[in-house]
């Protein structure tokens, strides 16, 4: 079992620091879809043993019913109907711009359909009740943390907002989060303070606290090394399990998506021109897809000169 | 979209998050620690320019005014042009024109930088209303502060005015006599309506600013065109509010 | 900087800001302490003018309350005062409603009175005048400045003539011009005469200045004498010049009995008889202007009209003259 390898960001220290002891080990409960369970992938079976009962029959669903969404005369997103089951990893992937995101700010009603509707749990995602109904939580890509706060301070946000405990079950649930991404020693630490990937764990850490019934993450493994992309994928896939909750994860890393995904979305120009299994989708032939998943560099016919200025991209 | 629906626009949301904020009044006692950090950042940092800025205009006042009335010989009254005027006017306005230019810019460059970075949609997925922490704080403290910095700048403009009248050679006026005729035609309700100016000022601006700062939308270059607009509407509508408020205070 | 140094420091600022509150209010407001403690009196006048509620009462100067409100009372406008309740105010003070500098609010001056009379009770009522206000002076110099002009005008009018008549000078350089040559005359014959006297010319002349003719008009006389008592025959020679003396014949004799010379100063005195007659009577503009007091008086009542108006300007309080046509800019 590999310990993640020395990276130049600077996130070693909180992986590799592990004090590897203290944390109950516990092999029953390994995250089966880890293609490397990593330490933090470890403490977050451990950390989510106590939690994983309740949260076991509160995942939920998504339905999107002919989702269209134009910015002024631009087209984004063109009639997209798609079922989201309970408890799966659905990873979405297509090219940058190709309006993953704007599909995913539709589920926390961050954005409204211009035509159609989106359901989380039988609920329109665009009425903000939902929202109180259904816990969801964005691990936004860039991470989105209060800057202005701690790191401890992001976590315990939601919490002390909706006065869920005293100060000191605050506490204790924020560290158990902090731990369970091996970020105890940056709790204190300000997010200008933090590389790219502490960063996304932070975030990670954050919609955790939440208890999420649905876990939505954007471009999770962007601006990672592939070590660090892996972890986060590992981190991933073992919360999926042990909160039960229903992840969507929008991102165009191939390995994400071909390690652990229950099944993958492919969203082109606006289009979900496809949705299948990891395995399927190796096996496809469609030239967008494997031109997408296997793109090969070709000098002699360079792919930017094959643009074309209207095409939606 | 035109300017005239821009404005209207502006209007409307700016209209929309004052009632979101206020229906998130319950929740300020237990916002206290943002509450007293915003009114450390709108009160406490800005008092000292304000207090420079006040004698500064104080003093101006007073030597234009004794130039002016030396030659008439009613000098005596500078003490009650300074006075009502600082107190009236000058006081509230420079204050508030202080506080779009500090506080406002501030205001707005953190919200706009909290929604480009999608702190706020963070906020809002955490079933947090971003008015109850971003903008209703800001509101309480300014609405706190307001009153007392603006009367610490008057005051302080005040004897700006006295100090000027008593050192300037060709006006030499005792801060005795400078003092009573402040003291006679100044009233304590002319104090009451710069106060109030000032809160209706300082509430304006912090509302346009986090309305704006929360309208933001586009990358990091938005902020600063954000903080721009922030700014340039708020001296706008400190001006233009001003000719009506006082309107309707005489 | 920890959250509890931010909440401290704005706790003091704002312990700050309500001491500034309560400390402006004080020096602002101090009229305001009065209104528990003081006892009211009514005063009514014709006109408020522009006393407002607020506004000084001073007695002698010294503030000793404020007008607590003003009100229509029937035919007159009464204003509540509130005096302190250290002062007492003798029945027969008087209230009236000065200005307190040119630009001034106005404020409520009670005189000192009489300290022996007994005080005014709470509720009861002053006695006021009206008093001349800055735009009842501003009246009176306009009036006075009217009459200065009218005097000056009748002043003017005698010295060019009115309606045909001919005015002083006219009249004095005819009579100068009409009697010249007379005075002129006069004046010669005189001088001559005086100047014959003077060199002892004629017998006049002689008489007053040569003692030796002195002596020897005694020696005559004394030969006279001598001759009449010793030869009688001499006495017709004496009656004889006599009689050339009374025939008009000599210098004295001409001096004497020239009927022309003698006519000419007799009329020249009737002239200068006349026309100081004429001053004296007060005929003709000299002689009014001489005689005739009413103008005087009338100069004098303006002045003196002028002199009240300043003084009751300068009562009003400090004045200049910059300053009074400034406000009546304003």
């Amino acid at each position: 079992m590999p310990q993640p390898q020395p990276q130049p960001q600077g996130d070693k220290a909180p992986a590799s620091d592990l004090p590897r002891s203290d944390a109950p080990h516990s092999p029953a409960t390994a995250a089966s879809r880890a293609a490397r369970p990593s330490s933090a992938a470890d403490r977050a079976d451990a950390a989510a043993n106590a939690s994983a009962a309740s949260a076991a029959d509160r995942a939920v669903g998504i339905r999107f019913e002919g989702l269209s969404k134009r910015f002024g005369e631009q087209p984004v997103l063109r009639d997209i109907s798609l079922d989201i089951e309970p408890g799966e990893i659905f990873v979405l992937m297509g090219p940058s711009g190709s309006g993953k995101s704007v599909l995913l700010k539709h589920v926390v009603g961050l954005e409204a359909p211009s035509a159609g509707r989106v359901l989380v749990a039988g609920r329109d995602a665009a009425d903000p009740a939902t929202r109180r109904a259904v816990h969801m939580a964005l691990v936004f890509q860039a991470g989105a943390l209060f800057n202005s706060l701690s790191v401890y301070d992001n976590l315990a946000l939601y919490l002390r907002e909706h006065r869920l405990g005293t100060e000191a079950q605050i506490r204790e649930k924020v560290m158990r989060a902090l731990q369970i991404l091996s970020l105890e020693s940056a709790a204190r630490k300000s997010p200008a303070e933090l590389s790219g990937g502490m960063r996304k764990r932070v975030a990670i850490a954050r919609a955790l606290v939440m208890e999420p019934q649905l876990l939505l993450y954007d471009e999770p493994t962007s601006e990672l090394d592939p070590v660090m992309s892996a972890t986060i994928s590992e981190i991933i896939a073992t919360l999926k399990t042990h909160y039960r909750v229903t992840s969507v994860v929008v991102s165009h890393d191939r390995d994400l998506a071909l390690g652990i995904a229950d099944r993958v979305g492919i969203l082109m120009g606006g289009e979900l021109i496809t949705t299948t299994t990891p395995a399927e989708l190796r096996r496809s032939t469609d030239p967008r897809i494997t031109d997408f998943l296997n793109p090969r560099i070709d000098l002699s016919a360079p792919r930017f000169k094959k643009l074309e200025p209207n095409q939606p991209s | 979209m035109n300017p005239f629906t821009a404005i209207l626009d502006g209007l409307g949301s700016t209209l929309v998050l004052l009632f979101n904020a206020l229906r998130e009044i319950r929740t300020l006692p237990r916002q206290f620690g943002r509450f007293a950090e915003q009114c450390y950042l709108i009160g406490y940092t800005t008092l000292p320019i304000v207090a420079v800025l006040s004698f500064f205009i104080g003093g101006v006042l007073a030597l234009q005014s004794g130039y002016s009335m030396s030659n008439f010989g009613t000098k005596e009254f500078i003490g009650s042009l300074v006075g009502l005027s600082m107190t009236r006017e000058l006081g509230p306005v420079m204050v508030a024109i202080l506080l779009a230019g500090r506080v406002g810019s501030a205001i707005s460059a953190e919200l706009a930088s909290m929604k480009v970075y999608q702190e706020v949609d963070a906020l809002v997925t955490m079933n947090i209303p971003p008015e109850r922490i971003l903008v209703l704080p800001r509101l309480a403290a300014v609405l706190v502060m307001m009153p007392i910095i603006t009367l610490i700048g008057i005051i302080v403009g005040w004897f700006g005015g006295a100090l000027v009248c008593e050192y300037v050679g060709f006006i030499s006026l005792a801060p005795e006599k400078y003092f009573e005729t402040l003291r006679r035609y100044t009233d304590f309700r002319d104090m009451w309506s710069g106060l109030l100016k000032a809160e209706i000022f300082g509430f304006v601006i912090v509302l346009v600013s986090c309305s704006i700062g929360l309208r933001t939308r586009g990358g990091p270059r938005e902020i600063g065109a954000s903080v721009t607009k922030a700014v340039v509407t708020s001296l706008i509508l400190i001006l233009v509010l001003d000719y009506f408020v006082t309107k309707a205070l005489i | 900087m920890n959250t509890a140094q931010h909440s401290a420091r704005v706790g003091l600022l704002f312990l700050l800001g309500l001491a500034l509150i309560w400390v402006t209010h004080e020096a602002l407001d101090s009229k305001s302490s009065l209104s528990k403690t003081g006892y009211p009196l009514v005063a009514g006048f014709q006109n408020l003018k522009s006393l407002k509620q607020g506004d000084d009462i001073r007695m002698a100067g010294v503030r000793i309350g404020s007008v607590e409100t003003t009100q229509l009372a029937g035919h007159r406008v009464e204003a509540i005062l509130r005096i302190d309740k250290k002062v007492t105010i003798p029945s027969d003070a008087r209230a009236t409603i000065t200005s307190s500098g040119l630009l001034g609010t106005n404020y409520v001056s009670i005189s000192l009175g009489t300290p022996s009379r007994a005080p005014l009770a709470p509720g009861g009522e002053i006695v006021t005048y009206e008093s001349a206000d800055l735009g009842t002076v501003m009246t009176q110099l306009s009036e006075l400045g009217e009459k200065l002009e009218d005097t000056l005008g009748s002043i003017g009018s005698v010295f060019q003539g009115r309606g045909g008549e001919p005015s002083l000078f006219d009249r004095l350089n005819h009579l100068l011009s009409e009697n010249s040559s007379k005075i002129d005359t006069v004046m010669s014959n005189l001088e001559d005469i005086t100047n014959k006297v003077n060199q002892g010319q004629g017998t006049l002349g002689k008489l007053v200045n040569d003692p030796k003719v002195y002596d020897e008009l005694l020696a005559t006389l004394t030969q006279i004498k001598a001759a009449a008592s010793q030869a009688s025959g001499f006495v017709g020679d004496a009656q004889e010049l006599v009689a050339h003396v009374k025939s008009g014949q000599g210098t004295l004799g001409t001096l004497l009995y020239d009927q022309k010379t003698s006519d000419d100063l007799k009329a020249i005195t009737a002239n200068f008889a006349q026309v100081s007659e004429k001053l004296a009577k007060g005929e003709g503009t000299l002689g009014k202007l001489i005689q005739d007091d009413s103008l005087y008086t009338d100069a004098q009542a303006t002045l003196q009209k002028a002199d009240r108006a300043l003084g009751s300007m300068s009562d009003s309080g400090p004045i200049s003259a910059v300053g009074a046509v400034a406000n009546a800019l304003f």
